[in-house]
């Protein structure tokens, strides 16, 4: 017998229709897909940065999902918040940089000219800036590079 | 001495029926993909998030910007069941 099994699993998937209890305050979830989210991820990443790691302190805790629930609807309002402020903002050059980056296999590095865009208008309007961390110090960060080496085929 | 340019018609009738298969799988794809180009290289992560994106929009490669989900979003989560076993 092998230590570990793999699962088999049944053809039909199963959706569960009940709603969240009533105990637990409702929190409107993030509406926002996968490109517009990695589009803003850097700056969701600085604006909300000290309850996100309340959240990943507490999870690290205890990874039980009823524990820090009161952590992660704090992260979901965080992110909200900062969402409306960049579709208040900034919203056409969002808009270009995720629709570029829908069609290019939601790749950084062939989307830069929008995301240079992007990131100058959502520093004027709203402060905030793109930090990468672990980013080597001392070199330009890779969304700064002059010549970067992965680039897209095109110019 | 003058080259058989007859010769070259096999090829060039090979190299069109590799063109037209690979342009024909490549429309295949870009049409199945709500007009876009299809996705590669995909983890787990990808997946996870297109299938997030299904539940958002009724389709992997749909796209919103809405802030807020729409209220079914809270109850279509799909759940992977395991077939029962005895030992």
């Amino acid at each position: 017998m092998t230590a570990t099994r793999d699962p088999v699993f049944t053809s039909t998937k199963f959706v569960d229709p009940t709603p969240a209890p009533k105990s637990v305050p409702p929190v409107e979830e993030i509406g926002l897909t996968s490109a517009p989210l990695k589009s803003a991820s850097f700056f969701i990443g600085q604006y909300c940065k000290d309850y996100n790691a309340d959240f990943m302190l507490c999870k690290n805790e205890n990874n039980d999902p009823e524990h820090c629930l009161k952590e992660g609807r704090k992260v979901t309002r965080c992110a909200l918040d900062l969402i409306k402020k960049l579709r208040e903002n900034c919203d056409a050059e969002f808009e270009k940089h995720w629709k570029c980056l829908d069609v290019k296999n939601q790749d950084y590095y062939q989307c830069r000219k929008e995301e240079r865009q992007f990131n100058s208008c959502v520093f004027e309007k709203l402060g905030l800036q793109k930090n990468i961390p672990g980013s080597p110090e001392g070199q330009p960060q890779i969304n700064e590079k002059r010549n970067p080496i992965m680039k897209p085929h095109q110019k | 001495m003058p080259v058989p340019i007859e010769a070259v018609i096999p090829f060039a009738v090979i190299a069109t029926f590799f063109t037209l298969t690979g342009s024909g799988l490549s429309a295949v794809k870009y049409y199945t993909n709500d007009k876009k180009p299809a996705r590669y290289g995909l983890d787990y992560w990808e997946s996870q998030m297109m299938e997030r994106d299904r539940r958002l929009t009724g389709s992997i490669r749909g796209q919103s910007v809405n802030p807020v989900a729409p209220p079914e979003f809270s109850i279509n989560s799909v759940w992977n069941l395991e077939k029962p076993r005895n030992h």
